[in-house]
């Protein structure tokens, strides 16, 4: 795995397509700009290694949670971007409660225990 | 569904999805570089990880695989084309095996929905019956609920016209053609609702084959009258071309079964129950398995035993048995199929042996290849896969081209064979699937250990090869075992004494019974024959006999004699006929005229019936033994280990005797006296008069053809232990160059070089041979019925197999090795 120079914590396993589905949420992104949403909103906690990114976003286009449509970027490049597909948002509405209600669970465990 | 669909959509478009993701990277990477990020990595390697998800990588190996094998086949089309033809001929053999047994077994009959049709058969616990009286066959007819539909059948011969042969006429249930679907080609076929009816006027339907033959297609004989047996019968119709009848039972002429007594004057099937005359078929009702059906059957027996019981056996019950396919299989036929699909999957077995052998030596040729690609990083798995994937392909291959072999020889076969029209030699979807699995278990054996080998770098073991050339021995050891004791068993048979005369008898069967004769007019009736018989110059002895030597009706008696199983053939003869036949009588007498209570038995039952003792006086059974006659296997000429026992024909067995004519020179001018005298005896009977020696000879012929069939499989198999030889022999010579160019010079004799060369192959040579010719000894007990008195183990047979075997196999070691000895000294040293 290629090591980028930012340190970064490790991505809990299976959250990395629901962090891309909630940063697309509020429109398209190219794969760049994904990769540095989440870090930023992560306040520089999790990084998002391209050896990942890449990989899940191909899975993602293959589940049809998101598209990929050509667009310009900031450097006025062609880019290709990704959007979220009315099946993608059904499907973080899902892990999103899917979630909640896990570390809801676990919170519990954990002020009681 | 959508998931997939986009899967194949990337598959596609794969090309254009690859520069989009290229595109991305190169981005990613350009930005990552902005914002002071240099070592962003190869985007090559990110690039295949994320082309992974789309899951087509397989399919990319597979190419590659398939790609790279393809060149390294072309690269040494020697060893391809010999591959391919070596696979060819072991996979085309098993291939046409298969077809055969498909024909024969699988392919459904084209008639209407053959998988509904099953044969009735009679059964007990004793008792095995092909035929059934008409009025039980009637009485299921008209009780069965499982049955839709029950068919009949009884074959029969009658005089055409004044024709020299008689015809081959089938009396059938007038449903017949209804059932099956069929359509007449001209005219009509038989129908129910008006040729059975009680004043139904005769009718005939012609064979497609005969109406050709005899009536040169000639459309207008609908509707004219023929005379069969001198009775006239209209003609309403011919039979469609390539009619499939059911069980290969063709005719050439077809009539309702209920007007037999029509043209069999005094015939009495129709209302005869103590005797089988039809062979019967049921059709499945909607729903019904067959189990059902029996189950209904037996029931309805039970019934029928009421009615009639004397005639129903102890325990009886209807076996049914799939009939809509060309034979029904019969278990004694599985029985041949599985013994020759044991031999043909041996030839497989020499093939892929003698491919393995190949394919290692190979591997040490290629040894710099596989280091090249080693040190490049490829892994020992992949490197195994691309070898399985290059005996694949050429397994592929040789199947297509055995398939294609198996393809002309069936053709030939059906061609040369009076096989049904119907047939086709083309491979069906069962013929496709058995290549596919042919080639698949051909890539296991020849492929898998030597790719495992290599892969693992271990391809200069020794024992690997010897092994192979031990299983290669072995097997085409007891293919050539098998093949010489059937040679031996058809020169046996051809060459021997039999035990009886055949040359110069003359077999009349008048049919007496068939024509509703009693006892005492068959007496009568046979006196006269037999005077004017014996009248004729160079006649020497007339006899009764009631199954005819070499004839269609056999009895047989399976049973244990102390504990061992036994086949005892019984015969109900009268006092002439050990005479006429040739037969000694070794101990006591022949049966005297009309004696009762009385049997002989043949030297071989009473040597096993009565060890060491005297057999004469004991009982056998109800019966006395008076005389103890030589062996003579007339109706099972091909077992030798099958015992007869005789009785003193009674008048009852009069109207079922067969009369036997033997003269003192040929007897061929016989058959048209014999012909006119039971013509002015009786001329409403049709006796079949036959020369017992050309029912011998035709029996020789299917030996014949099946021996050198075997043997052809033998040789077949023996070529190409020798081809597999030959190729390890000059392999291991000219791995060894070196070693042998090193002794050589320091002054090495040529028989030290040739031993030095050689040694490593005596052991599996040996050892094979053993081994082969150990698993013929105890396997071919299972032959003794088709041996013709040859004994299983007959030493003469083995040794000429294995002599051949060895010779074949030195010549194949030693041609190659010869090489060794021209080595061109100075050149071999300074090579490397």
């Amino acid at each position: 795995m290629p090591m980028s120079d930012t340190p970064k914590s490790g991505m809990p396993a299976g959250a990395l397509p629901m962090l891309i589905l909630r940063v697309l949420q509020s429109g398209s992104l190219h794969g760049y700009a994904i990769a540095q949403r989440i870090h930023l909103l992560s306040s520089e906690v999790l990084g998002v290694e391209e050896g990942l990114l890449y990989p899940t976003l191909q899975k993602m286009l293959l589940k049809g949670w998101v598209t990929a449509e050509w667009g310009i970027s900031e450097t006025n490049r062609k880019v290709r971007c990704y959007r979220l597909t009315p099946e993608g948002r059904r499907h973080l509405k899902a892990e999103l409660s899917d979630y909640d209600r896990v570390t809801q669970a676990i919170q519990d465990i954990l002020r009681t225990a | 569904m959508g998931e997939l669909f986009r899967r194949i959509k990337y598959l596609i478009n794969r090309r254009r999805m690859d520069a989009e993701l290229e595109s991305d990277l190169e981005f990613h990477r350009e930005m990552a570089a902005r914002a002071g990020r240099g070592n962003f990595g190869g985007t090559l390697r990110l690039r295949e990880q994320s082309r992974e998800a789309w899951g087509w990588t397989w399919l990319d190996r597979l190419a590659q695989d398939l790609s790279y094998t393809a060149r390294t086949l072309v690269r040494s089309p020697g060893f391809t084309l010999t591959a391919v033809l070596v696979l060819a001929i072991g996979i085309g053999v098993n291939v046409a095996a298969f077809s055969l047994f498909n024909m024969v077994a699988l392919v459904p009959l084209p008639v209407r929905d053959p998988a509904s049709l099953v044969r009735l058969e009679r059964r007990s616990p004793e008792i095995i019956s092909g035929e059934m009286p008409y009025p039980t066959a009637m009485f299921y007819r008209d009780h069965a609920k499982t049955l839709s539909g029950v068919l009949t059948m009884m074959g029969a011969r009658l005089s055409l016209e004044d024709d020299l042969e008689p015809a081959k006429t089938n009396f059938v249930s007038a449903n017949f053609f209804r059932e099956l679907g069929a359509v007449a080609a001209y005219g009509r076929l038989l129908d129910a609702e008006r040729d059975e009816a009680g004043n139904a006027p005769p009718v005939v339907v012609l064979g497609h084959e005969f109406w050709v033959r005899r009536f040169g297609a000639d459309p207008a004989i609908v509707g004219k009258v023929i005379h069969l047996n001198r009775k006239p019968v209209t003609v309403v119709g011919v039979e469609p071309y390539g009619f499939p009848s059911l069980d290969g039972q063709g005719a050439e002429i077809w009539l309702p079964i209920t007007q037999q007594p029509y043209f069999v004057e005094g015939g009495k099937v129709l209302t005869d129950v103590s005797n089988g005359s039809v062979r019967v078929w049921g059709r499945l009702a909607g729903g019904v398995t067959a189990r059902q059906a029996e189950q209904e059957l037996l029931g309805l027996t039970n019934e029928l035993r009421q009615q009639y019981p004397k005639d129903i056996w102890k325990n009886e019950y209807i076996r049914s048995d799939p009939g809509g396919h060309l034979h029904v299989m019969e278990p004694e036929m599985y029985q041949v199929a599985e013994m020759v699909g044991v031999l043909t999957l041996l030839i497989l077995a020499v093939t892929c042996a003698n491919l393995g052998g190949l394919q290692l030596a190979r591997g040490v040729a290629r040894e710099r290849e596989m280091g090249i690609r080693l040190s490049l990083g490829a892994s020992a798995v992949r490197i195994f896969r691309q070898l399985l994937t290059e005996s694949l392909v050429l397994a592929l291959i040789g199947s297509a081209a055995g398939m294609l072999l198996a393809w002309a020889v069936l053709k030939i076969v059906l061609a040369q064979t009076a096989s049904p029209v119907w047939l086709s030699a083309a491979p069906d979807w069962r013929v496709l699937a058995f290549v596919v699995a042919m080639a698949l278990i051909a890539t296991l054996l020849f492929g898998f250990a030597p790719a495992l080998q290599i892969a693992r770098q271990r391809q200069r073991k020794t024992l690997a090869r010897q092994l192979l050339v031990g299983a290669q021995i072995a097997a085409s050891c007891l293919l050539l075992i098998v093949a010489s004791l059937l040679v031996r068993a058809s020169q046996h048979a051809l060459y021997t004494n039999p035990g009886f005369g055949y040359e110069r008898v003359v077999s009349i069967d008048p049919g007496l019974g068939q024509h509703g004769y009693t006892p005492a007019a068959a007496g009568e009736y046979l006196g006269q024959l037999r005077s004017r018989l014996e009248a004729l110059p160079g006649v020497t002895v007339v006899s009764l006999v009631k199954l005819a030597p070499l004839g269609h009706s056999i009895t047989r008696e399976d049973t244990e004699i102390n504990g061992q199983k036994a086949s005892i053939y019984p015969n109900w003869v009268d006092e002439r006929y050990f005479q006429a036949m040739e037969i000694p009588i070794l101990m006591g007498r022949s049966f005297l005229p009309n004696e009762k209570n009385t049997a002989i038995v043949s030297e071989a039952l009473a040597r096993r019936q009565w060890p060491g003792e005297n057999p004469l006086g004991k009982k056998y059974g109800e019966n006395t033994v008076v005389g103890v006659a030589g062996n003579a296997h007339v109706n099972a000429m091909n077992d030798g280990d099958s015992l007869e026992s005789y009785y003193s024909a009674q008048p009852a067995d009069l109207p079922d005797m067969v009369v036997l004519v033997k003269s003192v020179g040929a007897p061929d001018g016989l058959t048209p006296i014999a012909k006119s005298i039971v013509g002015s005896l009786n001329p409403k009977l049709f006796p079949e008069i036959s020369l017992l020696k050309s029912r011998f000879r035709k029996d020789m012929e299917q030996v014949e053809l099946v021996a050198s069939a075997v043997t052809l499989i033998g040789l077949v198999a023996v070529a190409l232990a020798a081809v597999g030889i030959l190729g390890l022999v000059s392999f291991s010579v000219s791995q060894r160059w070196k070693e042998i160019a090193i002794r050589t010079a320091l002054g090495a004799t040529k028989a030290q070089v040739l031993r030095a060369v050689l040694r490593q192959f005596v052991w599996p040579v040996a050892l094979g041979i053993a081994a082969g010719a150990g698993i013929a000894a105890a396997a071919s007990r299972v032959l003794r019925i088709a041996l013709y008195g040859v004994s299983n183990l007959d030493s003469a047979s083995y040794a000429a197999a294995i002599l051949g075997l060895m010779a074949i196999v030195g010549l194949a070691a030693l041609l190659p090795a010869r090489r060794a000895l021209r080595l061109d000294l100075a050149t071999t040293l300074h090579y490397d």
